[in-house]
């Protein structure tokens, strides 16, 4: 896939991730207010947007290929095997994803 | 100017109170500014979700200018100050993306400043020029 291409579709994810609750909580608190020391705040929310754009990218890697396994998604978005297994596992405990089957003695995994 | 120079395309949003008031003033007093620039009229400039920002990016926008009323001054009291706050977190997203975060850029301008609106919209739209068009802009 061409860097235009592959920077097209981290935007397209960074857009979904824009629209999830998770984001739209940590970018609407207001400033006054807040416990937590600017830095750390900033530090902790950045994580989490980039978390999120990841977690998109994995969706709609699934949604455009059908149930992948671990290697396939680290295959198709470029984020790292052990990161994509964290997310997955969030993102099952969420209820977005599924385990649908085996491939390669690895779960597949597909979106609810 | 050469056929085929680069003329970037920049979405500004403008808020309606101070902004776009101050873009209309300088439309009146006759005041020069590049073409390149779209205006987008919002309410205030609280109500730039962040999505709006990355459309534009996606849709091929080269930069993207956010206006909005000087600190204080917001119609709507925190508005502007909710707006900063995402323009910080945007900054760090879009390098993360891959696009240059000088691309994106916030100014305060008031209804009486329609000077300093044309001023920004050609330092924009030269400073944009400098960076080349958007990686996005070939997808």
């Amino acid at each position: 896939m061409s860097e235009p291409k592959k920077m097209a579709k981290k935007t397209d994810a960074a857009i979904e991730a824009f629209k999830t609750q998770r984001v739209r909580w940590v970018m609407g608190i207001s400033q006054t207010g807040l416990k937590i020391e600017e830095e750390k705040y900033r530090a902790t929310a950045d994580g989490i947007v980039k978390d999120e754009i990841e977690r998109q990218m994995i969706i709609g890697a699934i949604k455009e290929r059908g149930p992948l396994t671990i290697s396939e998604l680290s295959e198709a978005t470029g984020i790292a095997p052990d990161k994509i297994l964290r997310h997955m596992i969030a993102l099952r405990k969420l209820g977005a994803v599924s385990e649908a089957g085996e491939k390669e003695h690895q779960y597949l995994y597909t979106v609810l | 100017m050469g056929e085929d120079e680069f003329e970037p395309v920049i979405v500004a949003f403008c808020c309606n109170w101070c902004a776009y008031a101050g873009a209309d003033l300088a439309g009146t007093s006759r005041f020069e500014y590049p073409t390149n620039v779209r205006i987008i009229r919002v309410m205030c400039s609280g109500r730039i979700d962040p999505t709006f920002v990355l459309s534009a990016f996606r849709w091929g926008a080269d930069g993207v200018l956010i206006a909005g009323c000087h600190p204080g001054d917001c119609h709507y009291v925190k508005g502007n100050y909710m707006m900063e706050r995402r323009f910080n977190f945007l900054k760090e997203v879009l390098s993360h993306l891959g696009i240059e975060p000088a691309r994106l850029r916030l100014e305060w301008i008031s209804a009486g400043e329609g000077g300093k609106f044309a001023a920004l919209i050609r330092d924009v739209t030269r400073d944009v020029k400098d960076l080349g068009p958007s990686p996005l802009k070939k997808v």
